[in-house]
Protein backbone atom coordinates (compact mmCIF):
# COMPACT_ATOMS: atom_id res chain seq x y z
CA UNK A 1 0.00 0.00 0.00
CA UNK A 2 1.33 3.19 -0.57
CA UNK A 3 0.38 5.97 0.71
CA UNK A 4 1.04 9.90 0.29
CA UNK A 5 2.29 12.21 3.06
CA UNK A 6 2.61 15.49 2.40
CA UNK A 7 6.29 16.31 4.05
CA UNK A 8 9.10 18.75 3.93
CA UNK A 9 12.82 17.77 4.08
CA UNK A 10 14.08 20.10 6.27
CA UNK A 11 11.60 19.84 9.00
CA UNK A 12 12.01 16.01 8.92
CA UNK A 13 15.54 15.03 8.76
CA UNK A 14 16.45 15.93 11.91
CA UNK A 15 14.35 13.20 13.42
CA UNK A 16 14.94 10.90 11.42
CA UNK A 17 18.74 11.24 11.70
CA UNK A 18 18.21 10.88 15.26
CA UNK A 19 16.01 7.80 14.80
CA UNK A 20 18.54 6.10 12.34
CA UNK A 21 21.11 6.64 15.37
CA UNK A 22 19.14 5.02 17.87
CA UNK A 23 19.14 1.73 16.02
CA UNK A 24 22.55 1.54 15.42
CA UNK A 25 24.20 -1.21 16.82
CA UNK A 26 28.00 -0.67 18.24
CA UNK A 27 29.54 -2.59 15.47
CA UNK A 28 28.14 -0.49 13.32
CA UNK A 29 29.41 3.00 14.92
CA UNK A 30 32.26 1.77 14.97
CA UNK A 31 32.48 0.89 11.17
CA UNK A 32 31.37 4.63 10.46
CA UNK A 33 33.89 6.09 12.79
CA UNK A 34 36.40 4.24 10.86
CA UNK A 35 35.11 5.55 7.59
CA UNK A 36 34.48 8.83 8.85
CA UNK A 37 38.39 9.07 9.81
CA UNK A 38 38.99 7.87 6.49
CA UNK A 39 37.10 10.18 4.49
CA UNK A 40 38.06 13.19 6.48
CA UNK A 41 42.07 12.12 5.65
CA UNK A 42 41.08 11.87 2.08
CA UNK A 43 39.22 14.81 2.20
CA UNK A 44 42.42 16.86 4.03
CA UNK A 45 44.70 15.42 0.90
CA UNK A 46 42.18 17.21 -1.62
CA UNK A 47 42.22 20.67 0.12
CA UNK A 48 45.90 20.28 0.02
CA UNK A 49 46.11 19.35 -3.42
CA UNK A 50 43.26 22.01 -4.26
CA UNK A 51 45.23 24.69 -2.74
CA UNK A 52 48.31 24.22 -4.88
CA UNK A 53 46.21 24.04 -7.79
CA UNK A 54 45.08 27.71 -6.85
CA UNK A 55 48.86 29.21 -6.44
CA UNK A 56 49.08 28.80 -10.40
CA UNK A 57 47.62 31.56 -12.59
CA UNK A 58 47.29 33.31 -8.77
CA UNK A 59 48.32 36.97 -9.87
CA UNK A 60 47.06 36.79 -13.63
CA UNK A 61 44.84 38.78 -15.54
CA UNK A 62 42.11 38.36 -16.39
CA UNK A 63 41.82 37.16 -12.78
CA UNK A 64 42.04 33.44 -12.08
CA UNK A 65 38.27 31.19 -10.77
CA UNK A 66 40.39 30.57 -7.69
CA UNK A 67 41.33 33.88 -6.72
CA UNK A 68 37.98 34.89 -7.27
CA UNK A 69 36.27 32.47 -4.77
CA UNK A 70 39.30 33.32 -2.44
CA UNK A 71 38.88 36.70 -2.03
CA UNK A 72 35.53 36.11 -1.70
CA UNK A 73 35.66 33.52 1.00
CA UNK A 74 38.06 35.56 3.11
CA UNK A 75 35.30 38.53 3.27
CA UNK A 76 32.37 36.11 4.13
CA UNK A 77 33.39 33.35 6.03
CA UNK A 78 33.00 34.26 9.56
CA UNK A 79 29.29 35.85 8.22
CA UNK A 80 26.06 34.33 8.25
CA UNK A 81 26.72 33.35 4.24
CA UNK A 82 24.99 31.83 1.62
CA UNK A 83 26.45 30.84 -1.79
CA UNK A 84 23.01 31.37 -4.30
CA UNK A 85 24.17 30.10 -7.12
CA UNK A 86 26.99 27.50 -8.86
CA UNK A 87 30.32 28.19 -8.01
CA UNK A 88 32.14 26.58 -11.19
CA UNK A 89 33.98 24.08 -8.56
CA UNK A 90 36.44 26.00 -6.04
CA UNK A 91 34.08 26.96 -3.08
CA UNK A 92 33.05 23.25 -2.98
CA UNK A 93 36.99 22.90 -3.11
CA UNK A 94 38.24 24.85 -0.70
CA UNK A 95 35.04 27.11 1.56
CA UNK A 96 34.22 25.32 4.50
CA UNK A 97 30.39 24.25 3.62
CA UNK A 98 28.39 23.17 6.65
CA UNK A 99 24.72 24.36 7.11
CA UNK A 100 22.28 23.00 4.57
CA UNK A 101 21.61 27.02 3.69
CA UNK A 102 25.14 27.46 2.70
CA UNK A 103 24.15 26.33 -0.82
CA UNK A 104 21.14 26.35 -3.25
CA UNK A 105 22.12 23.13 -5.20
CA UNK A 106 22.13 23.50 -8.94
CA UNK A 107 19.47 24.33 -11.31
CA UNK A 108 18.55 20.24 -12.26
CA UNK A 109 18.09 21.13 -16.06
CA UNK A 110 21.48 23.17 -16.43
CA UNK A 111 19.66 25.88 -18.34
CA UNK A 112 21.46 29.24 -18.92
CA UNK A 113 19.45 32.03 -17.58
CA UNK A 114 18.38 30.36 -14.41
CA UNK A 115 21.77 31.77 -12.74
CA UNK A 116 20.53 35.55 -11.86
CA UNK A 117 17.26 34.88 -11.00
CA UNK A 118 17.24 31.65 -8.62
CA UNK A 119 20.30 33.76 -6.95
CA UNK A 120 17.50 36.76 -6.43
CA UNK A 121 15.03 34.46 -5.64
CA UNK A 122 17.24 32.79 -2.71
CA UNK A 123 18.60 35.90 -1.16
CA UNK A 124 14.69 37.02 -0.87
CA UNK A 125 14.13 33.81 1.05
CA UNK A 126 17.48 34.86 3.05
CA UNK A 127 16.39 38.09 3.79
CA UNK A 128 14.18 37.11 6.60
CA UNK A 129 17.03 35.62 8.45
CA UNK A 130 19.42 38.34 7.75
CA UNK A 131 21.71 36.24 5.95
CA UNK A 132 24.48 37.05 3.51
CA UNK A 133 23.65 36.01 0.33
CA UNK A 134 26.89 35.73 -2.73
CA UNK A 135 26.41 34.63 -6.04
CA UNK A 136 29.34 34.33 -8.48
CA UNK A 137 27.17 35.27 -11.60
CA UNK A 138 28.24 34.04 -15.48
CA UNK A 139 28.42 36.51 -18.05
CA UNK A 140 26.25 34.67 -20.62
CA UNK A 141 23.96 33.38 -17.55
CA UNK A 142 23.35 37.47 -16.95
CA UNK A 143 22.30 38.55 -20.35
CA UNK A 144 19.35 36.14 -20.42
CA UNK A 145 17.43 38.38 -18.35
CA UNK A 146 19.02 41.19 -16.74
CA UNK A 147 15.52 42.77 -15.50
CA UNK A 148 16.43 40.84 -12.35
CA UNK A 149 19.09 43.76 -11.48
CA UNK A 150 15.91 45.99 -11.96
CA UNK A 151 14.16 43.81 -9.38
CA UNK A 152 17.03 43.30 -7.40
CA UNK A 153 16.89 47.33 -6.78
CA UNK A 154 13.41 47.98 -6.38
CA UNK A 155 12.55 45.54 -3.57
CA UNK A 156 15.97 45.97 -1.84
CA UNK A 157 16.78 42.42 -1.61
CA UNK A 158 20.33 42.23 -0.09
CA UNK A 159 22.70 40.26 -2.57
CA UNK A 160 26.18 40.62 -3.21
CA UNK A 161 27.21 39.65 -6.99
CA UNK A 162 30.40 38.62 -7.85
CA UNK A 163 30.61 37.92 -11.88
CA UNK A 164 32.61 34.99 -13.79
CA UNK A 165 32.85 37.04 -16.74
CA UNK A 166 34.71 35.15 -18.87
CA UNK A 167 33.55 37.40 -22.35
CA UNK A 168 32.04 34.35 -23.73
CA UNK A 169 29.10 31.39 -23.64
CA UNK A 170 32.06 29.69 -22.69
CA UNK A 171 31.03 26.33 -22.66
CA UNK A 172 29.99 27.14 -26.24
CA UNK A 173 33.11 28.52 -26.93
CA UNK A 174 34.78 24.63 -26.14
CA UNK A 175 32.48 22.70 -27.74
CA UNK A 176 32.02 24.32 -31.02
CA UNK A 177 36.08 24.36 -31.24
CA UNK A 178 36.06 20.74 -30.38
CA UNK A 179 34.06 20.02 -33.59
CA UNK A 180 35.60 22.01 -35.45
CA UNK A 181 38.83 20.36 -34.62
CA UNK A 182 37.33 16.94 -35.28
CA UNK A 183 36.90 17.81 -38.81
CA UNK A 184 40.07 19.63 -39.72
CA UNK A 185 38.72 23.27 -39.51
CA UNK A 186 40.59 25.65 -37.61
CA UNK A 187 39.84 27.64 -35.61
CA UNK A 188 38.41 30.63 -37.10
CA UNK A 189 34.46 30.49 -36.23
CA UNK A 190 34.71 28.86 -32.63
CA UNK A 191 33.76 32.33 -31.63
CA UNK A 192 30.80 32.76 -33.53
CA UNK A 193 28.08 33.47 -31.70
CA UNK A 194 29.60 32.60 -28.33
CA UNK A 195 31.47 35.13 -27.20
CA UNK A 196 30.55 38.25 -26.07
CA UNK A 197 33.42 40.97 -26.74
CA UNK A 198 33.05 43.60 -29.90
CA UNK A 199 32.50 45.75 -27.65
CA UNK A 200 32.89 43.76 -23.84
CA UNK A 201 29.76 44.42 -21.88
CA UNK A 202 29.79 46.44 -19.14
CA UNK A 203 28.07 45.02 -16.81
CA UNK A 204 28.66 48.02 -13.80
CA UNK A 205 27.42 50.50 -16.15
CA UNK A 206 23.67 47.76 -16.79
CA UNK A 207 23.61 47.50 -13.43
CA UNK A 208 24.11 50.81 -12.07
CA UNK A 209 21.56 51.84 -14.61
CA UNK A 210 19.19 49.62 -12.82
CA UNK A 211 19.73 50.85 -9.79
CA UNK A 212 22.19 49.14 -8.46
CA UNK A 213 25.18 49.83 -6.62
CA UNK A 214 28.28 48.00 -9.11
CA UNK A 215 32.15 48.49 -9.72
CA UNK A 216 34.11 46.95 -12.57
CA UNK A 217 35.10 45.67 -15.20
CA UNK A 218 38.14 44.26 -12.86
CA UNK A 219 40.83 42.60 -14.38
CA UNK A 220 43.64 43.28 -11.82
CA UNK A 221 43.57 40.59 -8.97
CA UNK A 222 44.84 43.28 -5.97
CA UNK A 223 42.02 45.41 -6.87
CA UNK A 224 39.37 42.96 -6.40
CA UNK A 225 39.81 42.39 -2.51
CA UNK A 226 38.85 46.31 -2.13
CA UNK A 227 35.89 46.20 -4.47
CA UNK A 228 33.96 42.79 -2.65
CA UNK A 229 34.70 45.25 0.57
CA UNK A 230 32.28 47.93 -0.63
CA UNK A 231 30.20 45.93 -2.50
CA UNK A 232 29.57 44.44 1.19
CA UNK A 233 29.00 47.73 2.67
CA UNK A 234 25.89 48.42 0.30
CA UNK A 235 24.42 44.73 1.00
CA UNK A 236 25.07 44.85 4.86
CA UNK A 237 22.90 48.02 4.57
CA UNK A 238 19.95 45.64 2.83
CA UNK A 239 20.55 46.20 -0.77
CA UNK A 240 21.84 44.53 -4.05
CA UNK A 241 25.29 45.02 -5.20
CA UNK A 242 27.64 43.79 -8.04
CA UNK A 243 31.53 43.44 -8.38
CA UNK A 244 32.15 42.87 -12.52
CA UNK A 245 35.10 40.70 -12.27
CA UNK A 246 37.22 39.77 -16.02
CA UNK A 247 38.46 36.25 -15.13
CA UNK A 248 39.83 33.42 -16.70
CA UNK A 249 37.59 30.78 -18.81
CA UNK A 250 37.22 28.66 -16.07
CA UNK B 1 63.13 30.19 -63.05
CA UNK B 2 60.24 28.82 -61.46
CA UNK B 3 62.57 25.47 -60.10
CA UNK B 4 64.88 29.01 -58.25
CA UNK B 5 61.74 30.49 -56.69
CA UNK B 6 60.86 26.50 -55.01
CA UNK B 7 64.14 26.36 -53.91
CA UNK B 8 64.80 29.18 -52.52
CA UNK B 9 60.79 28.96 -50.76
CA UNK B 10 62.01 25.99 -49.99
CA UNK B 11 65.36 27.52 -48.34
CA UNK B 12 63.18 30.44 -46.50
CA UNK B 13 61.32 27.72 -44.61
CA UNK B 14 64.03 25.93 -43.75
CA UNK B 15 65.58 29.00 -42.24
CA UNK B 16 62.25 30.07 -40.44
CA UNK B 17 62.41 26.38 -39.31
CA UNK B 18 66.08 26.65 -37.64
CA UNK B 19 64.96 29.83 -35.45
CA UNK B 20 64.69 28.72 -31.95
CA UNK B 21 61.17 28.47 -30.26
CA UNK B 22 59.80 31.73 -29.59
CA UNK B 23 57.52 31.47 -26.63
CA UNK B 24 56.43 35.20 -26.94
CA UNK B 25 54.76 34.07 -30.09
CA UNK B 26 53.68 30.61 -28.39
CA UNK B 27 51.70 32.49 -26.12
CA UNK B 28 49.80 34.04 -28.88
CA UNK B 29 49.30 30.76 -30.70
CA UNK B 30 48.56 29.15 -27.35
CA UNK B 31 45.37 32.02 -27.52
CA UNK B 32 44.65 31.62 -31.47
CA UNK B 33 44.48 28.12 -31.27
CA UNK B 34 42.29 28.10 -28.96
CA UNK B 35 44.13 26.25 -26.15
CA UNK B 36 43.53 28.60 -23.27
CA UNK B 37 40.07 27.71 -23.80
CA UNK B 38 40.18 24.62 -21.83
CA UNK B 39 43.86 24.87 -20.29
CA UNK B 40 42.90 28.74 -19.23
CA UNK B 41 45.37 31.71 -20.08
CA UNK B 42 48.36 30.93 -18.11
CA UNK B 43 48.22 26.96 -18.80
CA UNK B 44 47.13 26.31 -15.15
CA UNK B 45 44.49 24.17 -16.11
CA UNK B 46 41.03 23.61 -15.12
CA UNK B 47 39.57 20.58 -12.68
CA UNK B 48 36.84 20.30 -15.06
CA UNK B 49 38.08 21.22 -18.69
CA UNK B 50 41.73 20.37 -19.18
CA UNK B 51 44.68 19.66 -17.14
CA UNK B 52 47.56 22.31 -16.25
CA UNK B 53 50.54 22.65 -19.14
CA UNK B 54 52.99 24.55 -17.34
CA UNK B 55 55.78 25.35 -16.19
CA UNK B 56 57.69 22.30 -16.65
CA UNK B 57 55.73 20.58 -19.55
CA UNK B 58 55.76 16.57 -20.57
CA UNK B 59 58.75 15.86 -22.71
CA UNK B 60 57.90 17.31 -26.34
CA UNK B 61 57.61 14.28 -27.83
CA UNK B 62 54.49 13.16 -25.55
CA UNK B 63 53.31 16.47 -25.83
CA UNK B 64 53.50 16.65 -29.69
CA UNK B 65 52.11 12.86 -30.07
CA UNK B 66 49.00 14.02 -28.24
CA UNK B 67 48.41 17.19 -29.69
CA UNK B 68 47.99 15.57 -32.64
CA UNK B 69 45.99 12.35 -31.58
CA UNK B 70 44.99 12.69 -28.32
CA UNK B 71 43.01 9.71 -26.29
CA UNK B 72 40.33 11.79 -24.20
CA UNK B 73 37.94 14.69 -24.61
CA UNK B 74 40.67 17.18 -26.27
CA UNK B 75 39.95 17.39 -29.96
CA UNK B 76 43.08 17.11 -32.22
CA UNK B 77 45.12 19.44 -33.79
CA UNK B 78 46.60 17.95 -37.01
CA UNK B 79 49.68 19.24 -38.91
CA UNK B 80 47.20 20.97 -41.21
CA UNK B 81 46.02 23.53 -38.87
CA UNK B 82 49.08 23.27 -36.22
CA UNK B 83 52.40 23.66 -38.11
CA UNK B 84 55.51 21.80 -36.16
CA UNK B 85 57.44 25.08 -36.01
CA UNK B 86 53.65 26.56 -34.03
CA UNK B 87 53.96 23.67 -31.72
CA UNK B 88 57.66 24.07 -30.94
CA UNK B 89 56.68 27.96 -30.19
CA UNK B 90 53.46 26.80 -28.01
CA UNK B 91 56.26 24.17 -26.10
CA UNK B 92 58.51 27.08 -25.51
CA UNK B 93 55.58 29.20 -24.34
CA UNK B 94 55.00 26.41 -21.29
CA UNK B 95 58.48 25.94 -20.38
CA UNK B 96 59.03 30.15 -20.08
CA UNK B 97 56.22 29.60 -17.64
CA UNK B 98 57.23 31.19 -13.63
CA UNK B 99 56.50 28.77 -10.68
CA UNK B 100 53.67 30.22 -9.00
CA UNK B 101 54.11 31.33 -5.52
CA UNK B 102 54.50 28.80 -2.72
CA UNK B 103 50.60 28.01 -0.49
CA UNK B 104 52.30 29.13 2.57
CA UNK B 105 53.40 32.46 1.11
CA UNK B 106 49.23 33.35 0.50
CA UNK B 107 47.73 34.51 2.81
CA UNK B 108 43.80 33.62 0.95
CA UNK B 109 45.22 30.14 0.84
CA UNK B 110 45.46 29.56 4.51
CA UNK B 111 42.48 30.56 6.05
C1 LIG C 1 18.46 28.00 -21.98
C2 LIG C 1 19.75 27.48 -22.46
N1 LIG C 1 20.27 27.94 -23.62
C3 LIG C 1 21.45 27.47 -24.07
C4 LIG C 1 22.14 26.53 -23.36
C5 LIG C 1 23.47 26.00 -23.87
N2 LIG C 1 24.56 26.50 -23.05
C6 LIG C 1 25.14 25.72 -22.11
S1 LIG C 1 26.39 26.54 -21.30
C7 LIG C 1 26.13 27.94 -22.24
C8 LIG C 1 26.99 29.15 -22.05
C9 LIG C 1 26.90 29.75 -20.70
O1 LIG C 1 27.63 30.95 -20.63
P1 LIG C 1 27.95 31.58 -19.24
O2 LIG C 1 26.72 31.62 -18.42
O3 LIG C 1 28.67 32.86 -19.44
O4 LIG C 1 28.90 30.49 -18.57
P2 LIG C 1 30.38 30.06 -19.09
O5 LIG C 1 30.21 28.79 -19.85
O6 LIG C 1 30.93 31.17 -19.90
O7 LIG C 1 31.16 29.85 -17.83
C10 LIG C 1 25.09 27.76 -23.16
C11 LIG C 1 24.63 28.79 -24.10
C12 LIG C 1 21.58 26.08 -22.15
N3 LIG C 1 22.20 25.17 -21.37
N4 LIG C 1 20.39 26.58 -21.71
MG1 LIG D 1 30.67 33.21 -19.51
Amino acid sequence: MDIAIAADAEATLPALTEAVKRLLTADRKRAFADRGAKLAAAHQKAVEAARVEATYGWDASPISTARLAMELWGQIKNKDWSLVSGGGGWPSRLWAFDKHHQHIGSSGGAGVGYGAPASLGAALANRKYGRLSVSIQNDGDLMYAPGVLWTAAHHKIPLLSVMHNNRAYHQEVMHIQRLANRHQRGIENAGIGTTLVDPNIDYATVARGMGVHAEGPILEAKNLGPAIGRALEVVSKGEPALVDVVTQPR
Amino acid sequence: MMRRVVLAAALMAGALFAQPPNPTNGRKLFTRFGCYQCHQREAQGAAATGPRLGPHPIPFARFTRYVRQPTGQMPPYTIKVVKDAELADIYAFLESLPDPPAVKDIPLLNQ
